[in-house]
């Protein structure tokens, strides 16, 4: 056709203007891929020093012990993935885990389907958490880092009401089944957790949290809900904040309404490790989740060797601007090369 | 109809100072005694360790970014000048000195972290803060070294606690230092220069401004408040202690942004971030007056943020 | 490439159906103080493609914003076929089968092409999941079926071109097989051959049965395609015209007539030494240029957008500073690493952008502090600025060019765009610069003002000041400048002074070899160029677009800097159709 544009280039057919799928697929996800491999480093490294220490490889209890333990962060990084992919930011992480905890240290008692119940339960509080930080940016059209600064004080005060001591128990059984301590099964949760990312991505929703995060106004413009988008956001980060805080009581077996605090930060650290952009729009929970065991890692190599545990936060904030930077040389590299 | 005033949103301002007059009242009426001139100044005393804090945050956060690094500064800067000066007030000035610099030191790393090697702010100070904590933990042996448990130099010690015209004299160096911040912020070129880049920071390149260089006194300039405030929290509790820092890091960035200073950067002034530090502490102490648990403080506290931003803290449109 | 060919389908034939597929009737909307539209009307028939013309401030993008839906309307009402409509935004507006391209490209910069193409309706398994792997060949399908083959759908939004983005925006929304389509600008980022098969496009549309409106500078495309041409004057139609010819169209959109636009060029003072001297410099990595300007001399600088214009201008700036090559200012060899040493007193450069509203002012701040940035040092003693002293100066220069705003505590985002032109001018000349770097300063910009700024240059040059200019009007190249470098792929490939300089001969001297450059720019290496600096890829993320692609003489409108729909025209209409004529000439 006279008008077709198919203005090809002097040699070669019009296909090879384009570049093969898997070298998108590479640049595109860089942020992941490189993720994964210093998560395969960081294994490595510490396989190489267990070896060292011990002269056999990590085995079963280690593997168990390590997974048992990053549970609770990889969640919580997964829901703080999202809401940064909407170009939000969530602190209240930490006190939605604190409450979930204290709640869970609490109710969890008596038959099964009671404690199916409550669990459930509590993932609903945490959605309602959720809904409320949604609702104040979505609706309150608030910045979400103020406005989870502030719900994170509620959430904690709530926590110290239900708690206000350590204490609590959470039965053996239900500790089996969420992170037995005899084999890793509580990977089968990560794996519904990645399922479900997938399942996200592939919804309506999924496509307009990505799009908010790229642009707002042109997301806005070909038909996104923003409020609506938010608000699902922050609900689907505040669900899986909650069952970081189930995971949380289940290993530790006991409650503490303080114990999550910390994990907020290092929700956003898991996150930035794992190539998620604090700018939204780019990223993956995926990576998220290889950043929270790329922490747990960087903790178990420096604690095998031998370094001074008290130098620790030393360590690992070297390594995270280390990380960012070399992620961010890297993916110049990769985009730089079209 | 969008509310365009240059940098400084006077009514946000006054919104802040009504609220803590607010606060102050609300507390004489459930606990007599809780306005007097006493109680007023003792409660502002504590507010100045926030606000001071707030300053170095408010300078970050005009330009867009934010100090996360906080809490290690600070907490560093306690021990750094208790094991310097060995309680000695020989030794005060040069331990000022030190802790100031380091304080000042940390916040160029953050500095140049953002500017030369691109990390997001919320990364490199984050990163910082656990970099300080390792280097305090590591070499003080988690405070348990021997010169840990020294106290602050009495004339420190003195320079915040001594009373002229009934007022503690860390409270007139707030004073002092809102009304150098205000204004270096309204009348000095820098000032000028840094809503400049917090408004557009390439509009603000092509006019000439070295955005890269004014970006890291800024965040040295925040380092020091840290520090600061450090040395006068180790005035006033006598010792160092772990986790001092930790609740400045988020009540700076609230009294802030209750202030009045946009989270994005561009407005706002360093009057309101005083304002916001005075209520946020009026705030507090008024729930102690009141008997109220430590969970029900917690969650007015929340609220109480929550009902000033949506009263007047609403971002423009974007 | 002739007119005959591009004519097609004879457009402006009389469509069966004369039923009004979209309306606005008496609508104002009003941003800020200023009035975009006041009670204007417009109506699109079923089967015509309809024109939009006016100059900047006209409101013409604020029409298409209130048809689109992107915008309710202060007063008065849109109808589609008859019936009065309450548009909630573009989406709904999709709803009720009006699709719109805007000048603000609405693509998201981190998904793929074809996820770009496809949202909203991407293909789904059975349990309503999205079937990603079928996103790129659907896209692919899509793209061949409107006859492009050249876009990758695999490729980021961010990684292609700024034409291709523009296509793919089309693209979306051809695909919705929308009942009225409406163009603001579309072919601004477009070479020939893709106006041309915009075009096939719209008369196939307009031939089903809809109604296409687009708005345009270029006369030689409204002619082509154009049935029915609305003029808008001053936010509200003139008139709508079948047949009428340019110079008439002309004068009715500007209302004055055109001869008196230009001033006279004063001589160039003789013997002085060059105020400024390139030697050897290289804009994109390859050719190497060299140039001099004298005292009291406005040089211009022309040709396709992307060939070098915008790193010239920028290293001249220090921002960044170019590669290889040395500057001599005023005889004197002078190292330029940033703007802050290129403003310096010792050397005077001053640089007016591209885009004034992400590069050149502070919106929210007043006038008097956007006027006074580069020359606080000078302002303050000891740090401390003189207040006095600044009131003093900004008041002066308000009132030396003529700045129309209340006060000069006024935020300059609230002035029309002619007037925050007039504000950016004003700081340099505060500042005293010497030697004036002028990038496209009328762009966006109002008659009025236009002259008013022409006026103003010949009145610099004649004071002594050296004057670099840069604009996509060949016109006012021709009319304003002692000289003009023709620059094409990073070299200077002409240099015009009167009696040879006329638009035409820079036209002439830009596109040289059309088929082989059209060519030239699909590659690989055009690309590049057209891109701007090697491997800047970040630029693109930036606010301010690269140069983009239009022809010569052309308008070229990059994408205007966040509108939101709160500035006036959208900060992308320009005028000159005196440069689409050349255009037009050029090709017989």
């Amino acid at each position: 056709m006279p008008s077709d544009l198919a203005i090809r280039p002097h040699a070669g057919p019009a296909a090879a203007r384009c570049r093969p799928p898997i070298a998108h697929a590479l640049g595109q996800n860089a942020g992941l891929i490189l993720a994964a491999v210093i998560l395969l480093l960081c294994i490595a490294g510490f396989a190489a020093m267990f070896w060292l220490q011990q002269q056999r490889l990590p085995g079963n209890f280690e593997i168990t012990s390590t997974v048992n333990n990053t549970m609770p962060l990889a969640l919580a990084a997964v829901g703080q993935s999202i809401v940064v992919l909407t170009r939000g930011i969530d602190l209240s992480v930490g006190g939605v885990i604190d409450l979930t905890n204290a709640l869970a240290a609490i109710w969890l008692t008596g038959s099964v389907l009671h404690m199916a119940g409550v669990s459930v339960l509590i993932v609903l509080i945490g959605a309602v958490a959720g809904l409320f930080n949604g609702l104040l940016v979505g609706l309150g059209r608030l910045q979400p880092i103020v406005v989870t600064l502030a719900t994170l004080s509620i959430f904690q005060g709530l926590a110290i009401r239900v708690l206000p001591q350590p204490g609590g128990a959470v039965p053996p059984g239900y500790t089996d089944v969420l992170v037995n301590p005899n084999q890793p099964t509580a990977l089968v949760f990560l794996v519904i957790a990645v399922a479900g990312w997938m399942a996200l991505r592939r919804s309506r929703l999924g496509v307009g949290i990505f799009a908010i995060g790229n642009d707002e106004s042109s997301a806005v413009a070909l038909g996104v809900n923003a409020m609506r988008t938010k608000i699902a956001a922050y609900m689907i980060g505040g669900a899986l904040y909650a069952l970081a805080g189930l995971f949380l009581a289940a290993n530790a077996t006991a409650g503490d309404a303080t114990t999550g605090d910390g994990y907020t930060l290092s929700s956003i650290v898991a996150v930035v490790l794992g190539g998620v952009n604090l700018f939204g729009g780019r990223g993956s929970a995926v990576g998220a989740i290889c950043g929270a065991f790329i922490t747990t890692m960087i903790v178990n190599i420096l604690f095998f060797s031998h370094i001074n545990p008290l130098y620790q936060s030393f360590y690992e904030g070297l390594f995270l601007v280390i990380a960012v930077v070399f992620g961010a040389l890297i993916g110049r590299l990769v985009r730089g090369r079209r | 109809m969008t509310r365009l005033l240059p940098s400084v949103n006077a009514l946000r301002v006054l919104a802040a100072y009504g609220a803590a007059v607010l606060l102050f009242v609300i507390g004489e009426w459930v606990h007599p005694g809780f306005a007097s001139f006493g109680s007023v100044t003792s409660i502002l005393l504590v507010a100045s360790f926030v606000g001071l804090v707030a300053a170095g945050q408010c300078f970050v956060i005009l330009i867009g970014g934010i100090d996360l690094s906080v809490p290690w500064v600070l907490n560093a800067a306690a021990i750094l000048l208790v094991t310097t000066s060995l309680g000695e007030d020989g030794r005060a000035l040069y331990a000022v000195a030190a802790t100031l610099g380091m304080g000042a030191l940390a916040g160029l790393a953050n500095g140049i972290g953002v500017v030369w090697f691109g990390v997001p702010a919320v990364v490199m100070t984050l990163a910082m803060n656990g970099i300080i904590e390792g280097l305090a933990l590591g070499l003080s042996g988690g405070m348990t070294c021997s010169t840990c448990a020294s106290y602050a130099p009495p004339v420190i010690a003195a320079a915040v606690h001594d009373v002229w015209l009934g007022i503690p004299a860390a409270l007139w160096l707030w004073l002092a230092v809102i009304a150098v911040v205000s204004f270096v912020l309204s009348l000095t070129r820098f000032g000028r220069v840094t809503y400049a880049i917090g408004n557009n920071a390439r509009a603000a390149y092509l006019a000439g401004i070295n955005v890269n260089l004014t970006t890291v006194g800024l965040y040295a300039l925040s380092g020091l408040f840290s520090a600061m405030a450090g040395i006068l929290l180790v005035g006033f509790g006598g010792q160092a202690s772990l986790g001092m820092g930790t609740p400045y890091l988020f009540q700076s960035i609230a009294a802030v942004v209750i202030g009045g200073v946009s989270i994005l950067g561009g407005s706002g002034s360093y009057l309101g971030a005083a304002a916001g530090a005075a209520s946020l502490t009026a705030l507090v102490s008024v729930l102690l007056a009141l008997n109220m648990p430590d969970y029900g403080r917690s969650i007015i506290y929340g609220v109480v943020i929550l009902a000033l931003l949506l009263l007047y803290g609403r971002e423009q449109r974007e | 490439m002739t007119e005959a060919a591009l004519r097609g389908m004879d457009a402006s034939a009389s469509p069966p159906d004369q039923a009004t597929a979209v309306a606005a009737i008496k609508v104002s909307k009003s941003f800020g103080g200023v009035r975009a539209l006041r009670t204007a009307s417009f109506a699109a028939r079923a089967g015509e493609v309809h024109a939009l013309v006016g100059e900047n401030g006209a409101g013409k993008s604020t029409l298409i914003k209130l048809l689109g839906g992107r915008l309710p309307p202060d007063s008065g009402t849109i109808e589609r076929a008859g019936q009065p409509l309450r548009l909630a935004g573009p989406a709904d507006a999709a709803a009720h089968g009006i699709g719109t391209v805007f000048q603000e490209l609405t693509l998201l910069p981190w998904l793929t092409v074809a996820e770009n193409l496809l949202i909203g309706r991407e293909p789904r398994s059975g349990l309503g999941l999205i079937r990603r792997a079928r996103l790129a060949p659907q896209a692919e399908a899509m793209l061949a079926g409107l006859g492009i083959h050249h876009i990758d759908p695999r490729a980021l939004a961010a990684d292609i071109s700024l034409a291709e983005r523009q296509i793919i925006e089309i693209v979306r929304v051809l695909i919705r097989q929308p009942r009225v389509l409406l163009l603001d600008e579309p072919t601004s980022s477009l070479v020939e051959r893709e106006v041309e098969w915009l075009f096939a496009r719209i008369r196939e549309l307009a031939a089903q049965g809809s109604a296409v409106v687009f708005t345009s500078h270029r006369w030689k495309e409204i002619a082509s395609i154009a049935g029915r041409i609305t003029i808008f004057r001053n936010g509200a139609e003139v008139g709508t015209f079948t047949g009428i010819d340019e110079a008439e169209a002309i004068t009715l959109m500007t209302g004055q007539h055109v001869a008196t636009l230009y001033p006279a060029r004063a001589p160039i003072p003789s013997g002085a030494s060059p105020a400024l001297e390139l030697t050897d410099a290289s804009v994109n990595g390859g050719a190497r240029i060299s140039l001099a300007l004298a005292a009291g001399e406005i040089l211009g600088v022309g040709g396709l957008a992307g060939q070098g214009h915008r790193e010239l201008f920028l290293g001249l700036f220090g921002a960044p500073p170019l590669r290889h090559g040395s500057i001599r200012i005023g005889g004197k060899p002078a190292r330029i690493a940033s703007p802050a040493d290129a403003i310096h007193a010792s050397l005077g450069i001053a640089l007016v952008p591209e885009d004034r509203k992400s590069e050149g002012l502070l919106l929210p701040l007043p006038v008097r502090d956007n006027l006074t940035l580069p020359i606080l040092s000078h302002l303050s003693r000891l740090g401390v600025i003189r207040g006095a002293v600044e009131r003093r100066m900004s008041r002066e220069m308000i009132q030396r060019l003529g700045i129309r705003t209340p006060s000069a505590a006024q935020p300059v985002g609230a002035l029309s765009g002619g007037n925050q032109q007039k504000v950016l001018v004003g700081r340099w000349l505060l500042a005293e610069s010497r030697i004036l770097l002028l990038y496209d300063v009328t762009r966006g910009v109002d008659i009025a003002t236009k002259h008013e700024i022409y006026e103003l240059m010949m009145r610099l040059a004649a004071e002594g000041k050296a004057i670099l200019f840069y604009s996509s009007d060949t016109e006012e190249l021709a009319q304003l400048c002692h000289r003009v470098l023709v620059l094409r792929d990073g070299r200077i490939a002409a240099e015009l002074t009167p009696p040879a300089l006329t638009a035409e001969a820079i036209v002439a001297a830009a596109l040289h070899d059309a088929d082989s450059d059209n060519a030239a720019i699909r590659g690989a290496t055009g690309d590049d160029a057209a891109r701007g600096a090697a491997g800047d890829n970040e630029a693109r993320d930036a606010v301010h677009d690269e140069a983009t692609r239009g022809a010569v003489g052309g308008n070229i409108t990059a994408r205007g800097a966040d509108g939101g729909g709160t500035m006036r025209g959208a900060g992308g209409d320009s005028v000159a159709m005196r440069g689409a004529r050349t255009r037009g000439t050029h090709a017989e």
